[in-house]
């Protein structure tokens, strides 16, 4: 079957175009000088290129103390979650138990609760009990992802033969031994997905950081760029400076990982 | 219920049930443990809150001091508050652009970029799917200069091809409610459409084979072949994409602030505006129940009726 492909291209260029132009015009709009950001039409390539906005958001605002607090929350919340998943994964993919079913429709149905349900008590909770410190507080949400352990359990029950599974058992392995030893090492591609998908959801998250942290040294990322955008200034231009820098690592994380990351996401929806 | 044992051949009999394949050790409290870290987190941090909102959901309390038992009075006053009302005709609009125009686009896509031969599929998936791992403040401020009335690029379009300008994106209830809309088109489309893709690239040759056989046209294979083979995916993503536009907090707030004239404001937004910004936490909790009851109850009916989520793989 030959056919003209022009016009299938046609519409992935534009829709390319579409996804994209609006970041490129931040890109370039973050090396521009604050009066440039608006010309018309819009100039791709700076000129007057300018590293200025880059310069006074580093040394005049505690940039890198928000990217400190955002990145480490973001791993501490990651590293929990991603073993947490892969733990409940393994155990709803590989065994039968009294009352599997009930425990497992009890995860599956947590995906649709709302986060805005748990939001106010659990400040409350959290305040009250004196674990508000956004060290602690900010990872909560992130920690037991029900999509997780679902697509970890769809992984498991298609890559891991159960035959490797009783092989060990016969030779007295410990449930936790074979787990270790030959699930996790079978598991990294998943888990690598799994890790990036998490990383991404806390990093990015907005509503938690704004309700929680009201002292500004413990800004997160998005909450201190807020600060500028609706200061009374409207730094735009330290606004898209600080964006783009927030951004890198989020996108260099998933373009080396997307391959991964894209077939892990869509592991437990195809199958589902 | 014993372990199936593998024959020699490598090849296990396959039952209807495939529990029957999975290991049940003897003292079985193995799995029990696996699955515990979840629960004791589940119930820390998802139960407990939930019951601490429909108690304090009867209270008045202002943060301060001990909460006053109020009864069902935040439910009345909900039911009598119009911005309330506005607040979920506002998130149900956004639940149908989600649903009816989102996730049918990402199919749309999903089916282009599984055109067979096609080259660069890789760069075309992660191009659209980039929107969705930016920060949602950069999506925000990049939109909010888009969609400005006197230096936006929308205007500057729409001056240069039709001579007028001068749309108030923003400032007018419908048009922000569109801006919000295409926003979330330009954040969403792209994730769903990596959902699509896997499940038309697992759709088994042998049907297009058979339908191209039977002489079926393009739109023919389309609705008799793909759509019943992409029926679990479809009720993945239409249940997912409901429950992140019903729970929409970012866009507005960031975007119209809920703006003008509360024509933006989410469901969220009015909880967390109650709670945070006006003190009412027995209120806002009385709108996060009914949040709770409206979203799990139409997902679960969803999830229902379209089979997704068995216990079993």
């Amino acid at each position: 079957m030959t056919r003209a492909r022009l016009p299938l291209y046609g519409v992935l260029v534009l829709l390319f175009l579409g996804f994209l132009a609006p970041l490129l015009w931040a890109l370039s709009g973050s090396f521009k000088p604050r009066g440039e950001i608006f010309g018309y039409p819009p100039e791709l390539v700076p000129d007057p290129f300018t590293l200025d906005n880059y310069r006074t958001l580093l040394t005049e605002q505690p940039f890198g103390r928000w990217f400190l607090m955002s990145t480490v929350v973001a791993v501490v919340a990651t590293t929990v979650s991603v073993f947490v998943c892969a733990l409940a994964g393994y155990g709803f993919a590989k065994f039968r138990f009294a009352g599997k079913r009930l425990l497992f429709n009890v995860m599956f149905s947590s995906l649709s609760i709302p986060f805005a349900v748990i939001l106010v008590p659990l400040f409350v909770i959290l305040v009250k009990t004196g674990l508000g410190s956004p060290w602690f507080a900010l990872i909560v949400p992130w920690v037991a992802p029900a999509f997780g352990i679902f697509m970890m359990q769809q992984y498991i029950v298609q890559s891991i033969p159960d035959s490797v599974l009783e092989a060990a058992r016969i030779d007295g392995a410990s449930e936790f031994g074979i787990f270790r030893t030959i699930v996790l090492p079978l598991l990294r591609p998943s888990l690598g997905a799994l890790a990036v998908w998490q990383f991404l959801q806390s990093y990015n998250s907005f509503l938690w950081p704004l309700v929680l942290v009201s002292d500004s040294s413990q800004y997160t990322l998005p909450l201190g760029l807020q600060t500028l955008f609706v200061s009374e200034q409207r730094q735009y231009d330290l606004v898209l400076a600080g964006a783009v820098l927030a951004v890198l690592p989020a996108v260099a994380l998933f373009v080396l990982l997307r391959k991964q990351l894209l077939e892990g996401l869509s592991t437990g929806a195809v199958k589902g | 219920m014993t372990t199936t044992v593998t024959g020699p051949s490598g090849l296990t009999h396959r039952h209807s049930d495939p529990d029957r394949t999975a290991h049940r050790p003897r003292g079985s409290w193995a799995p029990y443990l696996f699955i515990s870290p979840f629960y004791l987190l589940y119930v820390l941090f998802m139960l407990i809150p939930v019951g601490v909102s429909l108690w304090l959901s009867l209270t008045e309390w202002v943060g301060l001091g001990t909460p006053q038992w109020v009864g069902l009075r935040n439910y009345r006053l909900l039911a009598t508050d119009i911005s309330f009302h506005r607040a979920l005709g506002n998130t149900a609009v956004f639940v149908l652009v989600a649903v009816c125009v989102i996730v049918p686009l990402a199919l749309l896509i999903a089916q282009a970029l599984n055109a067979k031969g096609l080259r660069a599929r890789d760069l075309w998936r992660t191009a659209y799917f980039v929107p969705i791992v930016v920060s949602p403040i950069l999506v925000a401020l990049v939109f909010g200069l888009i969609f400005d009335r006197q230096f936006g690029l929308a205007n500057a379009v729409l001056k240069a091809l039709f001579g007028t300008g001068g749309v108030d994106w923003l400032g007018d209830p419908t048009l922000a409610r569109v801006s919000i809309a295409l926003v979330m088109l330009w954040r969403w489309t792209g994730y769903l459409t990596v959902f699509f893709l896997a499940g038309l690239q697992n759709v088994p040759r042998e049907l297009y084979e058979a339908a191209a056989i039977d002489g079926a046209g393009r739109l023919r294979t389309f609705t008799t072949v793909t759509l019943p083979a992409l029926k679990p995916v479809t009720a993945f993503v239409v249940v997912t994409s409901f429950i992140c536009a019903a729970q929409i907090f970012e866009e507005p707030y960031l975007l119209t602030g809920g703006g003008p004239a509360e024509s933006t404001l989410s469901v969220t937004m009015f909880i967390y505006r109650a709670a945070f910004q006006r003190q009412q936490f027995g209120y806002a909790a009385a709108a996060a129940v009914v949040l709770f009851v409206l979203v799990f109850g139409l997902s679960r009916l969803c999830n229902r009726l379209l089979g997704i989520g068995r216990a079993t793989s």
